[in-house]
């Protein structure tokens, strides 16, 4: 006979098997590390210059080369991983906080409530990612917390929408009508018996969002919206690197391949954990 | 349907009207001024009220609005502040290279992505199918620019295959095309990610279902249960979702074009944007916000094509 | 055998004459495709308005299409020389200016003229009304006291309320912003919102199409007065990413483009086949200006402290020396006129050199032994700022000065600036005269948003007590005087006066001047020497401008 197996431990092992969901988790791991010990790891102070080896290439003192302020590459790939994910994991929260309340408003609510919360969603969903991104940072200026709050609002529409229809099954269903009977107040229903319900599915979609704000952020950079200069992020390194590629190639080139890597790493994890989350997979 | 397609219409008549204001507002707290952008470092105060006056800038927010309003039902997208070229003839001029690099990944990921995407569902664990999801990881985790700037490098540096400047000449197809390959190969291989995955995944949800499975038992050979039941279940979702990754796509063909320089509408909006060019930033804004409506509107009503069991109410 | 020696040594000797001779020829040879495609660093153009424009681009085109009364001549910009006026001559007590026109000079045809038409006084006349009017032209403050008549239809009398010498005067009416003459007929039949996207001028080369944010091109004009233009065609195109332009040249879409102003870039560029590489100057000043009105910078200290943390010599090297050289002027540099040396700066004691040590004790004395912060908005535009800045940022920080960038595309940064938004401002630009330089960014009347007429005076100097003796601290006197002195000499020396009065203050530090690069297929022939332009900051193309055969 074999043993009955709970739901976590079937969890933790489809997981397991789950050779793609382990690198990313992994490498997620990783990523962090350096991030939060990135003044140790990194061989040199990111914002020292030296007109003296401006744009040089790989030499045992620098392994990446130097950028056109004489700076070192690699230690700047190093830094520039905090603000790629300080800003990737704090605009989704902020916008699994912000859309998940709202979306859980309307669903609750319905009626009016619902109807003026999921029409703003709508109009917000109107224009790209992007073109919205853009357009605010632009308005609002680009600095960390900026940055933050523009993804953040770029995210909360997708939440909204996620939770707005999760919460439209679960309303019907008898344990909220229980508690709804028993007279519970509406943030006790909607913290305690549904979020809870509703949590794993957001949580698998905000792992993978985590790398589209990522993205999002390096493509701000990109067009010239991202934080300002000295601090080393990887999409102003990029367009950095792409004036002087003709010097120094590698500059765009590793600082792209971090976000790849990155995203890559946030990706697998969250299919991982969708593929668990998902019980018509499971064991796929 | 017909009822459902007005219906649907109708109602995105009032988002549309706030997506309007809104963009108005934003344009108009952007900070920095189109006459200053206009007459550049050199030019005096004086000079600069003086084109204010004129560009109908120092009149009050309301009065703005309304004429914005006004022109827009007019059918009038006004003149750009910065050249004074009208914003409808610029928006035409470039609006085909979008499209054509819009619908040419769309192609190329439906034509890639769908026969790849089967054959990884048909071979699960094999090569095929490992290859396709790192492929498809790959190409979901890609940020746009950085892929058009390696394959930019790859085939117009090292092997100088394909010319880099501008979007070609639209009326020599041959030239176009030149042209369009390498950014159109950029996002149709992220288009290609989304379709395979998509693909992949929507295929395997159907060959677990009942009543393939009840197919399978009754002996009907695995190929005829592939493409008679399970592929046609499967497309709904592909076509679906399809819609779905055409917005996103608008998105990232905004940097493509950029990488490239390429005209087009994503370039016109940063331009515009950095020129503070309220009147062509606007129209732009309100096009992109008009197609993804269009988008979305379209999809449901493919979907409810491919989809008998899906009723207009 | 000695025979042989001969044979073969007249062989060769014949030989490399064939081959030298046909290279000669060959370079002497045009290309049959007489189209140049010249690609800026631009987005779009602004406007083709020749009184209007003021981007490099834009002034690079409306120099293609206009003339003024006088030019520089191409690349070599320093004496004027005839261009629709042939002669003039100048009254007794210099207020009075007489200047003969050509005959020959057409205007492009426009729709309404398919044939063009003759240049008489009146257009010239016309055409400088309207650059004296802040309603048509960026440039109206450059002709206050100045009038403007037409005695016969090839005469033209500019009178002026007050003497001004000879540069001063010329560059006011030379090919160049103001100075172009535009066709009366083309404005008054069509408007000026017709004539910004289809200028009608005198130039070698004529309007043809305009793409927005992608080029535009102009065409031969067969009936120009110094004979048509070898090009047949010049397209200009704006690329605003240095990486696109770069690709294009080598692939050979591109025959010109305007190239990083950055020496390494340059080295690596001229280093490719077929391809060659001009630096040209002086093109512009990088000078940071100190707003006097802000704490902490309206004490001398502070603001000395922060001219001596500031190394030229490192910001310059940022660059490369090959194109940036350090300057210690506060107005313009050299070779302008009457712009300070290194030599007079340091005699007259306001050569703050880069010292950090001397920068911290002047820090301290001013009650700031731990520096301060500060923030600064700049520029995205590279070369010219963000660059810069972020060098200074740095070493404003070795001394304790900790600097903020905010970093905002370049038209939000001219509209911040002059919203006095930015405590110190780094602004690069290069101007006719000393005269324009000192006027525009130190005269009291032109202090940003409370002057009489506001511009480009960031430091507000003029209006506050720049030494702490309970005196406002000015040069408007100097400016003005200068202005009307005839004699040039005493002239330089009342602006290097006034230069000199600046630096003490330290109200500017003055930082580098900047060369530009232009990298241009080895075919292309400008038809002039590159040496020395100030008036479009990139290569003039001329009619005799051509591609060689290759």
């Amino acid at each position: 006979m074999y043993k009955e197996l709970s739901v976590q431990q079937k969890m933790w092992l489809t997981f397991r098997r789950n050779r793609p969901a382990l690198i990313g988790a992994v490498f997620t791991i990783l990523i962090m590390l350096i991030a939060i010990f990135a003044p140790w790891i990194a061989p040199h102070d990111p914002l020292v210059q030296d007109p003296a080896i401006r744009l040089e290439g790989m030499t045992s003192d620098h392994r990446l080369g130097t950028d056109d302020f004489g700076r070192d590459v690699l230690s700047r790939i190093i830094h520039g991983s905090r603000v790629s994910l300080v800003i990737g994991l704090a605009s989704v929260l902020l916008g699994m906080v912000a859309g998940t309340m709202m979306g859980m408003i309307a669903g609750y609510y319905r009626g009016k409530v619902e109807t003026l919360i999921m029409r703003g969603v709508d109009v917000m969903m109107c224009f790209p990612d992007l073109i919205l991104a853009i357009v605010i940072t632009a308005v609002l200026g680009a600095n960390l917390v900026n940055l933050v709050i523009t993804l953040g609002l770029v995210m909360m529409p997708r939440f909204a929408r996620l939770a707005h229809g999760q919460l439209l099954s679960l309303t019907e269903s008898e344990y909220v009508l229980a508690a709804r009977a028993i007279g519970f107040h509406v943030p006790r229903i909607l913290g305690r018996h549904i979020f809870p319900n509703i949590f794993g599915e957001l949580f698998v979609a905000a792992t993978l969002w985590v790398g589209v704000a990522i993205r999002l952020e390096a493509n701000l950079a990109f067009v010239g919206l991202g934080i300002s200069p000295p601090t080393p992020t990887w999409g102003n390194m990029i367009r950095e690197g792409v004036d002087v590629m003709i010097n120094a190639p590698w500059i765009s080139i590793y600082s792209g391949l971090a976000i790849l890597i990155t995203i890559l790493a946030f990706n697998m994890l969250g299919d991982g954990l969708r593929d668990i989350a998902d019980p018509k997979l499971r064991g796929v | 349907m017909l009822n459902y397609i007005i219906r649907r219409i109708l109602q995105s008549i009032p988002i549309l009207f706030v997506v309007l204001t809104l963009v108005f507002v934003f344009v108009r707290v952007l900070p920095g001024d189109p006459a200053v952008a206009a007459l550049g470092d050199y030019a005096s105060k004086e000079a600069v009220q003086a084109l204010r006056e004129k560009l109908g800038l120092d009149v009050s927010l309301w009065v703005q609005y309304f004429r914005f309003l006004g022109n827009l039902f007019k059918g009038d997208l006004g003149t750009s502040l910065i050249t004074g070229y009208p914003v409808a003839k610029q928006v035409i001029r470039v609006l085909p290279y979008t499209l054509e690099l819009t619908v040419c990944a769309i192609l190329f990921g439906y034509i890639l992505g769908i026969p790849l995407g089967i054959s990884a569902a048909v071979r699960r664990n094999s090569f095929i199918d490992y290859f396709n999801r790192v492929f498809s990881l790959l190409g979901l985790s890609v940020p746009a620019f950085y892929l058009g700037i390696l394959l930019m490098y790859l085939f117009s540096i090292k092997l100088m295959w394909f010319p880099v400047v501008g979007g070609g000449d639209l009326s020599d197809p041959l030239d176009n095309l030149r042209h369009l390959f390498l950014p159109g190969l950029t996002l149709g291989l992220i288009m290609t990610a989304y379709i395979t995955r998509m693909t992949r995944s929507s295929l395997l949800e159907i060959l677990q279902d009942d009543y393939v499975r009840t197919a399978r038992s009754k002996g009907i050979t695995d190929r005829r249960v592939l493409y008679k039941h399970a592929l046609r279940n499967a497309l709904i979702p592909i076509v679906a979702l399809g819609g779905l990754y055409a917005v996103v796509l608008i998105g990232s063909s905004v940097m493509v074009e950029i990488v490239f320089s390429r005209p087009g509408l994503g370039s016109l909006m940063v331009g515009a944007i950095k020129q503070r060019d309220y009147n062509t930033l606007q129209s732009v804004m309100v096009i992109y916000a008009g197609m993804v409506v269009v988008i979305n509107l379209m999809t449901d009503l493919i979907y409810g094509l491919v989809d008998p069991r899906i009723k207009y109410k | 055998m000695k025979k042989r020696l001969i044979a073969i040594v007249f062989i060769f000797v014949l030989a490399l004459f064939f081959t030298s001779a046909t290279n000669v020829l060959a370079a002497a040879k045009l290309a049959k495709k007489q189209v140049l495609t010249i690609a800026f660093d631009a987005g779009d153009s602004k406007s083709f308005d020749p009184h209007r424009s003021a981007t490099t681009v834009d002034r690079s085109t409306v120099d293609t299409i206009f003339n003024g009364l006088v030019r520089y001549p191409p690349g070599n910009q320093v004496k004027p020389e005839p261009d629709i006026a042939k002669s003039w001559t100048i009254s007794k007590d210099k207020k009075v200016w007489t200047f003969k026109l050509r005959k020959d000079v057409f205007f492009h045809p426009f729709p309404g003229q398919s044939d063009g038409y003759k240049l008489t006084s009146e257009d010239v006349v016309y055409s400088l009304k309207r650059a004296s009017d802040s309603k048509h032209s960026a440039y109206a403050g450059e002709y206050k006291g100045v009038s403007f008549s037409a005695p016969d239809a090839y005469t033209v009398v500019i009178t002026l309320e007050n003497p001004m010498s000879g540069t001063l005067f010329l560059a006011k009416f030379a090919s160049y912003a103001g100075g172009f003459i535009v066709s009366k007929k083309a404005l008054e039949a069509k408007g000026d919102d017709w004539f910004k996207i289809h200028p009608v001028g005198t130039g070698p080369f004529m309007f043809k199409s305009y793409a927005p944010r992608e080029k535009t091109v102009l065409v031969r004009n067969p009936k120009y007065f110094r004979g048509a233009s070898v090009l047949e065609k010049l397209v200009i195109r704006y690329m605003p990413s240095v990486s696109s332009r770069e690709l294009g040249l080598r692939t050979g879409e591109l025959d010109i483009i305007e190239g990083q102003n950055e020496e390494k870039w340059v080295d690596k560029i001229s280093q490719l086949p077929g391809i060659k590489v001009q630096a040209f100057g002086p093109c512009e000043t990088q000078m940071v200006h100190l707003n006097m009105t802000k704490k902490p910078f309206d004490n001398l200290k502070v603001r000395q402290a922060v001219a001596y943390a500031i190394s030229r010599g490192e910001v310059a090297a940022f660059m490369g020396s090959s194109l940036a050289v350090p300057i210690y002027s506060s107005a313009m540099a050299p070779p302008a006129a009457g712009a300070l040396t290194k030599k007079e700066a340091k005699k007259a004691g306001v050569l703050f050199e880069g010292n950090i040590k001397k920068a911290k004790a002047l820090l301290a004395e001013a009650g700031f032994p731990n520096g301060f912060k500060a923030e600064v908005i700049i520029s995205e535009l590279a070369t010219s700022y963000r660059k810069p800045m972020v060098g200074i940022q740095a070493q404003l920080k070795k001394a304790g000065i900790d600097i903020t960038l905010k970093v905002v595309d370049h038209s939000a940064f001219h509209s911040l600036i002059r919203d006095d938004a930015s405590p110190m401002v780094l602004y690069a630009c290069w101007r006719p005269n000393a005269d324009v330089f000192l006027s525009r960014f130190y005269h009291s009347d032109s202090v940003v948003v409370s002057g009489k007429k506001p511009d480009t005076n960031f430091s507000h100097y003029g209006t506050v007590d720049a030494d702490g003796d309970g005196k406002v601290d000015s040069i408007d006197d100097l400016i003005e005087k200068a202005r009307l002195e005839l004699d040039t000499n005493k002239q330089s020396a009342m602006w290097r006066k006034a230069q000199i009065q600046l630096l003490k203050h330290a109200a500017v530090v003055p930082i580098i001047r900047l060369k530009y690069a232009f990298p241009m297929k080895s075919y292309v022939d400008l038809g002039h020497p590159l040496v020395f332009s100030w008036s479009t900051y990139s290569p003039q193309i001329t009619e005799k401008t051509r591609i060689l055969a290759h």
